[in-house]
């Protein structure tokens, strides 16, 4: 077949959803960049003045802003782990041959049938007055607090509202991977001998790789772009304790009307964030077994 | 022993998925108290089982129309995202260049973009469109599908592209030898080999774009296009949230898709027991 | 194979119609079809001219309470006049956020809501002047919204606030001074009752009850304009430091308000566990979900400074999108002229939405107890005005309510130190 027929159908394949794509996306994304050296109160009748490198400059000194980065990469780090392990191990029950799998199965992807904001406001009543009814009942005050009111604590409460919450997210991609795994493949080990723990790390694992990949990246970007959940659950407080970096971007453009200082944070954010992923996503690629 | 600790196993697994639905329980026991019961206790059983409050949400929100639009957008993107994003993925795993490369990474890093900063230059975008190319993308269902399509699409050719590499090339070759154009190669071989991860990402935008508050309130105005997670906002008040009716509205909302989840939990388990699909 | 492709191509035919064709396209303020854009916009609103069809309008507004209730008005008004109106929607917290994703698209809409302040000269491009309008001649005095000296904007209503108490547990009489105040407050404590509540939502928290040390500057507003300078503090400020004192006793006496929310405080204050709530008259339709205390409920003003007067102002406004195109301004104007003069619109406004009304041709019917001491401050004139509106955009979400909730559970934080820490976050978010 000719290179020319095959660019061909390269294009007739990717055009289209690339085409959506760059006008939803990409266009938007930049003339955000453009917004980003300009001093705007986002109004479009209002005057925008060019001001350089201005919002940069000014980011950096910013400590909420600062700090609120720093409070998403905590959430994120501890997030990550947190959701990857719970849907990784749930994935490994419900696809064993256990009755109550299916069940399971249903029950642990439920929350994620439940989006937006109201989902924040159903876990305010589980933190304020689930976690005190059972410290009362207990007398265990130490533990069974109101969450929200202790920065540490409502740090750790996101992380548990977002991992309820995307653990059965990632658990269904570690499904479909794991049924991608020939059975034969684990029935010789089992001939073999192997135990448990070595047919997971040496054939489930490494095949698991792709699903790796994926978990980890759509954990990280979720987590990283946290929104809903903090607006709803903490609003960002006590004293900003819980600002994560979305909500910090959003406050600065629809809270101030600072349009231009509110891109320019997301610009910098972006570049940071990508960054990191992208190196991610090469390496653990770079692992996974071609079949 | 084995036996014994098998059943403690399951045991524990359901206690585990309980204790998970805990918020669903929150949400549905509220949603048959008033405000002075609510006050008194939220965790509690409500006094009385009457559904007022479910036909008053229903009343509000017009839900059988909210139901209509809901299923129309979303039932259409999830099929061209699908489409779309499958053979987008295909070509890319299978074209090892540096462009293919660049535009999976592309897809890739915009995944990482908070919507919220591109709200405001998207609806500059689609304004643009509207005045000078005269095409309605603004309070028109095909506008919301096209921008969902847009905003789905880097994350199904993601998965894809993870999953494509499990299908054997070697079949592929064989196809193209016997005279199949890339066309019948994807169609008949490629894509039904897809149909787990296919309706995984079928399930999670499906969710996604049910659930989703954000995009159609900017781009859909009119009462009669309203979604239903748009049609709940009668509920949410700046300072107050009229909780009965809020989580009456939001059973309702999931209802649907918690059906939908187990229809097609049940397709993906019969695709386990017909064996390996290769 | 031919089979395959033909479904295929029958499924992109079907996505680029859905793209592209979409389904219904009421695109309201496309202005390229509309020959007569005759005068300045809104020409006066004719209704005596029933014959002529106006143009369609859109309706998008900030009040989710009185959304249902607008959309049935708007059915009648069609009734009446065969002239149609769309009411959008959007949830409390996302009005602000959508109103600005539909202007920077020209989606309209026709006629919105902003409230008065910073909020209002950020849309001031956007705001049509109605002051020849019939209705604007109706406006009760300085209760219009004015920008470059024209009047831009109608009131809702009015609303007020200041400590709404429990008859039963509280004498008015005992709380004329700071010192009496914090005298109530201990005694009630002793009495085993929560004192005083705020609660966690940000205005509940900080905006309404700080209005007080500003409302009581001999021009709030110049007061303002230097605090944003940087030329005086609130640390230093007389009045701000027996706020702060103030401040000191509800933390020591009352119930942590970050426990506290907005459904809650009133939960507390309907069952008489709480004695006063710092709360504005809209708090009455919460309070009787939890049982009638209609004789018992009444509002005192914040006694600061020996304080007498309520805090009295208005939330939100209807302005004229003047961005629309002349006959769309002037179907709106038509349906505001009727909302405001009409028998159903003027029931409307105070049967359904029970506002208190600021136009001098409308009668205050049936008002509720916390509305009725509002309205009585309002016509003898007893009313001190709303300073928050006028702070820098955002602040009070921002920055102050951080400053309160750190104020709040830090046990040991003084008010001094809360004026500090208020002055620290005013400077950063003025700049």
């Amino acid at each position: 077949m000719s290179k020319k027929k095959d660019k061909a159908w390269f294009a007739l394949f990717t055009v289209p959803l690339l085409f959506v794509f760059t006008t939803v996306v990409i266009i938007p994304f930049i003339i955000g960049i453009v917004y980003s050296f300009v001093k705007w109160d986002g109004i479009p009748a209002n005057p925008k003045v060019f001001v350089g490198f201005n919002n940069y400059v000014q980011l950096f000194q910013d400590d909420r802003f600062l700090a609120s980065a720093w409070n998403t990469v905590e959430f994120t780090v501890i997030a990550l782990i947190a959701v990857n392990l719970l849907g990784l191990i749930l994935s490994l029950f419900v696809t064993s041959k256990l009755k109550v799998s299916n069940a399971a199965r249903t029950m642990f992807f439920m929350p994620n049938l439940i989006g937006g904001l109201i989902l924040g406001y159903i876990w305010q009543f589980i933190f304020t007055d689930a976690l005190s009814y059972i410290g009362d009942k207990t007398g265990l005050h130490s533990i069974f607090f109101n969450w929200l009111l202790n920065p540490q604590a409502a740090l750790m409460a996101m992380v548990i509202v977002f991992t309820w919450q995307m653990a059965g997210y990632t658990m269904i991609i570690y499904i479909a991977g794991i049924q991608g795994i020939p059975d034969e493949m684990m029935e010789a080990a089992k001939v073999d001998g192997a135990n448990l723990w070595h047919r997971l790390t040496k054939i489930v694992f490494p095949l698991l790789m792709p699903s790796f990949t994926i978990c980890l990246f759509l954990t990280l970007s979720g987590a990283f772009k946290i929104f809903d959940v903090n607006l709803s659950l903490t609003k960002g407080g006590p004293n900003n304790a819980t600002e994560m970096f979305a909500m910090n971007i959003y406050n600065e453009i629809f809270g101030y009307s600072h349009y231009g200082l509110g891109q320019a944070k997301a610009i910098v954010f972006f570049l940071v964030v990508a960054a990191i992923t992208l190196t991610q996503v090469i390496i653990t690629k770079k692992r996974e077994v071609q079949m | 022993m084995k036996r014994s600790g098998k059943i403690l196993f399951e045991i524990l697994l359901v206690i585990v998925a309980l204790a998970f639905l805990s918020p669903v329980y929150i949400m549905l026991v509220n949603s048959f108290k008033n405000r002075a019961e609510l006050y008194e206790n939220a965790l509690a059983l409500p006094s009385s089982f009457s559904f007022k409050y479910y036909s008053q949400a229903m009343d509000k929100m017009n839900f059988l129309t909210a139901f209509g639009n809901s299923l129309f957008v979303t039932i259409t993107s999830v099929v061209i995202v699908v489409l779309l994003a499958s053979m987008t993925a295909w070509m890319l795993v299978r074209t090892d260049n540096k462009l293919s490369k660049f535009i999976f990474l592309t897809l890739v890093a915009t995944m990482l973009i908070p919507f919220q900063t591109l709200m405001m230059p998207l609806m500059q975008v689609m304004d643009w469109i509207r005045h000078n190319l005269h095409i309605p993308m603004l309070n028109t269902h095909g506008g919301l599908i096209y921008m969902n399509v847009g905003f789905h699409a880097s994350m199904a050719v993601f998965l894809y592209h993870g999953f494509m590499k499990s299908i054997p090339i070697a079949l592929e070759e064989a196809a193209t030898l016997d005279g199949c154009s890339k066309f019948g190669v994807f169609w008949r071989i490629v894509f039904p080999m897809l149909t787990t991860i296919t309706i995984t990402i079928a399930i999670l935008d499906v969710i996604a774009m049910w659930n989703d508050y954000l995009l159609p309130s900017l781009t859909l105005a009119d009462k009669g296009l309203r979604t239903i997670p748009l049609s709940t906002f009668y509920f949410f008040g700046q300072f107050t949230i009229v909780w009965n009716l809020a989580m009456a509205g939001l059973t309702l909302t999931i209802i649907p898709v918690v059906i939908f989840y187990l229809f097609s939990q049940k397709y993906i388990i019969k695709g386990i027991a017909a064996g390996a699909v290769k | 194979m031919k089979k395959v492709k033909k479904v295929f191509g029958l499924v992109t035919a079907a996505a680029l119609f859905a793209a592209v064709v979409g389904c219904g396209s009421s695109n309201n303020s496309d202005s390229s079809n509309s020959p007569s854009a005759s005068g300045s916009a809104p020409a006066s609103a004719s209704a005596s001219a029933p014959a002529e069809k106006l143009k369609k309008i859109t309706i998008f507004q900030s009040k989710v309470e009185i959304a249902d209730s607008l959309e049935a008005a708007a059915k009648k008004y069609t009734e009446e006049t065969g002239n149609e109106v769309e009411v959008w929607g959007a949830a409390g917290d996302a009005y602000m956020t959508q109103l600005q994703a539909k202007l920077t698209s020209n989606q309209g809409p026709s006629l919105f809501s902003v409230g008065a302040g910073p909020e209002a000269d950020k849309f001031k491009s956007y705001l049509a002047d109605m002051s020849n309008e019939p209705y604007a001649a109706n406006i009760a005095p300085n209760m219009e919204l004015k920008e470059d000296g024209k009047t831009v904007g109608v009131p809702y209503g009015v609303e007020g606030f200041g400590m709404v108490y429990n008859k039963k547990l509280v004498d008015q009489a005992n709380m004329k001074d700071a010192d009496s105040f914090i005298k109530t407050l201990q005694d009630l404590k002793g009495k085993g009752v929560n004192p005083f509540s705020l609660s966690q939502e940000a205005y509940f928290l900080i905006g309404h009850i700080i209005n007080a040390p500003f409302a009581a500057q001999p021009d709030p507003q110049a007061f303002i304009e230097k605090l944003n300078k940087g030329e005086v503090k609130m640390a230093d400020t007389k009045e701000f430091q027996e706020w702060a004192k103030m401040m000191e006793a509800i933390k020591a006496t009352s119930k942590n308000p970050m426990e506290v929310k907005y459904d809650t405080q009133m939960g507390d204050f309907g069952t008489g566990k709480t004695a006063i709530v710092n709360q504005g008259n809209w708090s009455y339709g919460m309070l009787k979900d939890f049982g009638d205390m209609s004789n018992d409920v009444g509002m005192a003003p914040f006694p600061l400074g020996g304080n007498d007067k309520l805090a009295v102002g208005v939330a939100s406004y209807w302005v004229i999108n003047s961005k629309a195109d002349a006959d769309e301004q002037k179907a709106a104007s038509a349906f505001l002229n009727w909302l405001l003069t009409s028998e159903t619109g003027k029931n409307t406004i105070v049967n359904e939405w029970k506002f208190i009304p600021a136009m001098t041709n409308i009668e205050a019917a049936d008002l509720d107890p916390l509305s009725k001491d509002v309205f009585e401050a309002t016509k003898s004139g007893q009313t001190v005005p709303w300073a928050f509106i006028y702070f820098p955009q955002g602040i009070i979400v921002n920055d102050l309510a951080p400053a309160a909730q750190e104020f709040f559970l830090k046990k040991d934080m003084t008010g001094a130190q809360f004026l500090q820490k208020l002055d620290a976050a005013w400077a950063k978010a003025a700049k």
